[in-house]
């Protein structure tokens, strides 16, 4: 295998224009390289481009490197502020020796339905940067993730940065991760909610979803059961509803497609009532 | 096939080797006579290859060894030294923390990263600083007794 490690953002654009992949952490390339999984030929190493590596406050959003890593999230005081689903799923996010490779932009590019910080960065309305040789263009996450493990970044194109709307002050939030172990586990089903209040209405929602389809996505069908409500019992349960019927995932050795599809219901129900300071509902 | 000369300060100690593009950083260091560095897994779910690069923690089969060129690396030999073991290590022995001893490098490169990062770590602080290591013979109990003497001792100002 070829490598190249790219000293500008512009030498990993030309490199990433004639079919080299990128690599960054690492964590998901590495050891689809070593057991076969993925014949790259030669790979562009942008680990090193420092520019990449922030977490800042610009134009009213939260604009994330390309290299910021999780363990950047976790640090950072403006995303446990402005972005708590975010952080939750930092927290929850394999384990410290993996934290401090993997990075933010890595784990979209990868495209996993199972990408843990993907739910959390949907929710809250989140943009891609992609910068190639024409220029810049940005992409609402949710247009991101076309298929199962397929992206809408084309070839020249390189993720520079994440954007994500805050919090800010009528913001309320939550997250969920349905794992069997609290570290190092692929999600079973993962929801992040963000609600922004105007007193009890609600101006707008986000509602992302994980392992419930091919891509990580948005729950627009619940999103629109709460928008320009005033969020009470019955709309959580219909946007509960909505997210469940929205759900379209798979059977595997974590759960089956029945047990997914009424988890996306719990756990969006459950979160929302979280997130709007509800006690937790009775049992269904 | 590529082949890239690389620099690696292991331990302290500079020196070159010859690594294919694709071989991870784990291959190279054993190839380099470092057999403290665990192979197991090889995809980032064991914690048995953990190694301190340039300050951070990663596992070092996660990692293209050219992409590592100049840095630095620790191993669990660069961790206290055979005639002053670290406390960790100290503990580890005393605590029972190690049985088959397969994980145990791992176990006390995260180890010492956690506690040079967090000196007074609770028990669940310390049972997520090592969710990336798995032992499967102590059932966990005496290594988080371990690390937590040690820390202890650390912040006493025992060693280390």
């Amino acid at each position: 295998m070829e490598y190249i490690r790219a000293s500008s953002v512009d030498e990993a654009i030309a490199a990433a224009g004639s079919g080299a992949a990128i690599v960054a952490g690492g964590t998901n390339l590495v050891p689809d390289v070593l057991f076969g999984r993925n014949a790259v030929e030669r790979v562009v190493d942008i680990s090193r481009l420092d520019e990449l590596r922030f977490i800042e406050s610009a134009g009213g959003r939260i604009r994330m490197g390309a290299l910021a890593t999780v363990t950047d999230l976790l640090g950072s005081d403006l995303i446990q502020r402005e972005a708590t689903p975010l952080h939750e799923s930092a927290v929850e996010f394999a384990a410290p020796l993996v934290r401090n490779r993997a990075t933010v932009a890595g784990n979209i590019m990868d495209a996993s339905p199972a990408a843990d910080l993907a739910p959390p960065l949907l929710a809250q309305d989140a943009d891609v940067e992609l910068t190639s040789a024409a220029g810049r263009r940005t992409l609402p996450l949710c247009e991101f993730f076309l298929d199962y493990r397929k992206t809408a970044v084309r070839s020249g194109e390189l993720v520079t940065a994440i954007s994500i709307r805050p919090l800010g002050e009528g913001g309320r939030a939550a997250y969920c991760k349905l794992q069997l172990r609290r570290a190092m586990a692929i999600s079973v089903v993962s929801v992040a909610v963000a609600l922004w209040m105007n007193e009890d209405t609600c101006v707008d929602a986000g509602i992302g979803l994980g392992a419930a389809a091919a891509v990580p996505y948005r729950a627009e069908a619940a999103e629109e059961a709460l928008r320009g409500r005033v969020v009470g019992e019955a709309e959580i349960d219909a946007a509960a509803d909505a997210a469940r019927e929205s759900a379209s995932p798979i059977d595997d050795v974590r759960a089956s497609v029945d047990y997914r599809k009424k988890m996306c219901g719990v756990l969006v129900r459950r979160m929302l009532r979280k997130a709007m300071g509800l006690p937790e509902a009775a049992r269904a | 096939m590529s082949d890239y000369e690389i620099r690696l300060v292991v331990n302290g100690k500079s020196e070159t080797v010859t690594a294919e593009g694709g071989e991870t950083l784990l291959r190279a260091l054993r190839r380099m006579g470092h057999a403290d560095v665990k192979l197991s897994c090889e995809g980032g779910d064991c914690g048995a290859c953990a190694v301190i690069l340039d300050g951070v923690a990663v596992n070092a089969c996660l990692v293209f060894a050219v992409q590592a060129d100049g840095c630095e690396v620790t191993t669990v030999r660069g961790i206290g030294t055979e005639d002053g073991l670290h406390p960790i290590q100290l503990r580890m022995i005393e605590k029972g923390g190690v049985q088959c001893g397969f994980c145990t490098p791992g176990v006390i490169v995260s180890a010492k990263a956690l506690i040079d990062e967090n000196p007074d770590p609770t028990r669940e602080d310390i049972q997520r600083g090592l969710a990336g290591n798995l032992c499967r013979c102590t059932g966990y109990k005496k290594i988080f007794e371990a690390v937590e003497a040690a820390a202890g001792d650390i912040r006493k100002g025992d060693g280390a």
